[in-house]
C-alpha cells in the first residue's frame, strides 16, 4: 500500500514531508538518522527534515524517505505516556468561553477535563506543546489582539489547540487557568516532560 | 578569567548552537558563523567552540590570565592597553592587559575568540545563550559590567602568521544582494512585490529577526497553522513588513513564508545593520548548492591552513 506523501523543498537546506505517518515517521528518524539529516521537527501532520546540503539534497533524500515510511506504514504507532495537568480554573478569560461554548463555568471545566488530548507537536518557545482533541464546542478564537504579556503556567484555548505557556510571553489564546507545572526546566534531567504523542488530561487543581 | 569593565551595547556567549527544535528551542549561535569559524582557527579551537559575541558597540574587558585572542567579523576599532588590535589575526594577551572593543562603522557583529573557548553550562549541547529564554551563556543574558568569563585554558601557542584572506570575511554592506529561493508561497504577484527591489533594514534588527521597512500586500490567513521555520526564512505578517528570521527566531510560525535566503548568504543575516539596504534575487536551488560549495570549500582550505601556519 502507498500512502500519500507530499515532499517540498525549503530552501537550499530543507524538506517539508507531508504524510499521516509524520509522527512515526519522526520516531524512526530519530531512532536511525538518514545521513545528512540534523533535525526532524514536526508539526500538525508533516515533518520538516533540516539538511546539511553538502551531504544530501532534498531530491536525493526523497526515495530513502519513502522506503521508511513503506516499512512504517505495516507497523502500529507507539502509544505515548499519559501526563496529568492540575489546574486551577480561573483564568481571565474562563467566563467568556463558557459563554461561546454555551456552557456555564463549571460546564466549560468539567468538558475541559473530559476532553482526550494529545501532545501533536512541540514549537512556539521551549516546552510549549500544541494540545490536539478539543471537542468543537470547545474550540475558540483567538483574540484580535495578542496579550503583550501572558503569566508563564497559564492554560489556553486558541483555534483548534490548548496550550500550557510554560514561560512570560506575548500569546493570542483564551485564558481559562494556571497550572504549576514547569514545562521548561532546565534543572531537572528531562527539561520538557512531554513529546508528540503523549496523552494530555486537565484536573482541576485540589491546591 | 575575563572580567568585564564595560559590558558593550550587547555581548552573548555564542558556539555554533543547539539542535533542539522539535522541543520548541531555537537554534540560536553565532549569527555570523563565518566569524565564529574563522576566529576559532585563529586561535586553534575546535570550529563550534564558544565566544563572545559583540554587537554594534563592544565591550572593556580585562584579561586576569594570558590568553590568544581574535576578533572577527565587522571592523569594530579595538585597542590592547591603548594598542591597536588587527582584526582577523591572533593577538597575544598578558595577565592584566585591558581590551577595548569600540563601535563598527558598517556591520553589526564581531565574533572574540579566545583560545582554549569560553566556558559555560551546556544547554542541550550548547552554551549559547538564549535572551528571550533566558538560559545558556552567563544566565542567559546579555553580559554586564562585573560579570566574569572563565576560559578552558590549552597549552599555549605562539600566534600564526597566516591570516584569513580579506574575500572569505561576510560581506558587509550597506547594501546587501540576498540570494534566495522560492518556496510554494512565492507566486507571481509576491515574485513582483519582493525581488529585484531595495528594502531598508529597519530598527528591530535583534537575534530574533530584522525586520525590513516597505510593506508589500500580504496574503492574510488567520486560520493558517503554525510550521516549522527553516534558518534564513523570510516571513510575510499582516502589515506586510518582511522580517528575516535570525538564530534565536521561534521554532514555528504561522505568517506566510515565501522565500529562503539560502545557506551560503545565511552570515549576512548577522551582518545586516538598521538603516541597509536588501534586495531579493532568486537563484536555482543548483546554483545555490554551487555556491555553498564553493563557500565551503574556501573556509574548509582557509580553517587548515590558520591551524597549521604556526
Amino acid at each position: 500500500m502507498s500512502l500519500p506523501v507530499l515532499f517540498t523543498p525549503l530552501g537550499d537546506a530543507a524538506v517539508r514531508v507531508v504524510t499521516p505517518l509524520a509522527r512515526e515517521l519522526q520516531a524512526a528518524l530519530e531512532a536511525r538518522p538518514l545521513p545528512g539529516v540534523r533535525e526532524v521537527v514536526p508539526a500538525l501532520g508533516q515533518l520538516t527534515l533540516l539538511l546539511d546540503p553538502l551531504v544530501v539534497r532534498p531530491d536525493l533524500l526523497e526515495g530513502a524517505v519513502r522506503e521508511r515510511l513503506a516499512v512504517l506504514s505495516a507497523q502500529p504507532a507507539a502509544s505515548g505516556r499519559t501526563v496529568v495537568v492540575p489546574v486551577t480554573f480561573d483564568g481571565p478569560d474562563l467566563t467568556w468561553c463558557a459563554a461561546h461554548a454555551g456552557l456555564s463555568p463549571a460546564g466549560l471545566v468539567g468538558a475541559l477535563c473530559a476532553a482526550p488530548l494529545e501532545v501533536a507537536f512541540l514549537g512556539f518557545t521551549p516546552g510549549f506543546a500544541f494540545l490536539t482533541g478539543l471537542p468543537a464546542a470547545l474550540q475558540m478564537p483567538r483574540l484580535d489582539a495578542p496579550r503583550e504579556r501572558v503569566p508563564a503556567g497559564s492554560v489556553a484555548l486558541g483555534g483548534p489547540w490548548a496550550g500550557v505557556y510554560p514561560r512570560a510571553t506575548p500569546g493570542g489564546w483564551r485564558l481559562v487557568g494556571r497550572t504549576t507545572m514547569n514545562f521548561f526546566d532546565l534543572s531537572r534531567a528531562e527539561p520538557v516532560p512531554w513529546r508528540a504523542g503523549d496523552w494530555v488530561r486537565f484536573e482541576v487543581s485540589r491546591d | 578569567m575575563i572580567e568585564v569593565l564595560r559590558a558593550g551595547v550587547q555581548c552573548t556567549v555564542q558556539d555554533a548552537g543547539r539542535c533542539v527544535r522539535a522541543l520548541g528551542v531555537p537554534a540560536g549561535g553565532a549569527a555570523d558563523p563565518v566569524a565564529r569559524r574563522l576566529g576559532n582557527a585563529l586561535v586553534g579551537n575546535p570550529a563550534g567552540a564558544a565566544g563572545l559575541e559583540i554587537t554594534l558597540g563592544g565591550p572593556t574587558l580585562r584579561f586576569h590570565a594570558p590568553a590568544l585572542l581574535s576578533l572577527c567579523g565587522a571592523p569594530f576599532g579595538a585597542t590592547l592597553d591603548g594598542e591597536p588590535v588587527a582584526l582577523g589575526r591572533a593577538v597575544a594577551v598578558l595577565a592584566g592587559q585591558v581590551l577595548r572593543v569600540g563601535g563598527t562603522p558598517r556591520g553589526l557583529r564581531a565574533f572574540l575568540a579566545v583560545r582554549g573557548g569560553l566556558r559555560g553550562t551546556p544547554v542541550f549541547g550548547s552554551v549559547s545563550t538564549d535572551l528571550r529564554g533566558g538560559f545558556g551563556g552567563l544566565e542567559g543574558r546579555a553580559l554586564r559590567s562585573g560579570d566574569r568569563l572563565a576560559w578552558s585554558v590549552l597549552p599555549p601557542v605562539a600566534p600564526g602568521r597566516a591570516f584569513p584572506s580579506p574575500g572569505l570575511w561576510t560581506p558587509l554592506g550597506p547594501q546587501h544582494v540576498l540570494r534566495v529561493v522560492g518556496t510554494p508561497e512565492l507566486g507571481d504577484t509576491l515574485r513582483g512585490a519582493l525581488l529585484d527591489r531595495s528594502f531598508r533594514v529597519g530598527s528591530q534588527a535583534d537575534r530574533m529577526g530584522v525586520r525590513l521597512e516597505e510593506a508589500v500586500a500580504a496574503p492574510v490567513e488567520p486560520g493558517r497553522a503554525s510550521v516549522p521555520n527553516v534558518p534564513g526564512m523570510v516571513q510575510l505578517p499582516p502589515d506586510g513588513r518582511p522580517i528575516l528570521l535570525l538564530p534565536d527566531a521561534g521554532t514555528h510560525g504561522g505568517y506566510p513564508t515565501p522565500l529562503v535566503v539560502i545557506t551560503a548568504d545565511l552570515p549576512r543575516l548577522g551582518q545586516l545593520r538598521p538603516g541597509d539596504t536588501v534586495t531579493f534575487r532568486e537563484v536555482t536551488l543548483a546554483s545555490a548548492w554551487a555556491a555553498l560549495r564553493v563557500q565551503e570549500g574556501a573556509l574548509r582550505q582557509a580553517e587548515w591552513a590558520l591551524r597549521h601556519a604556526r
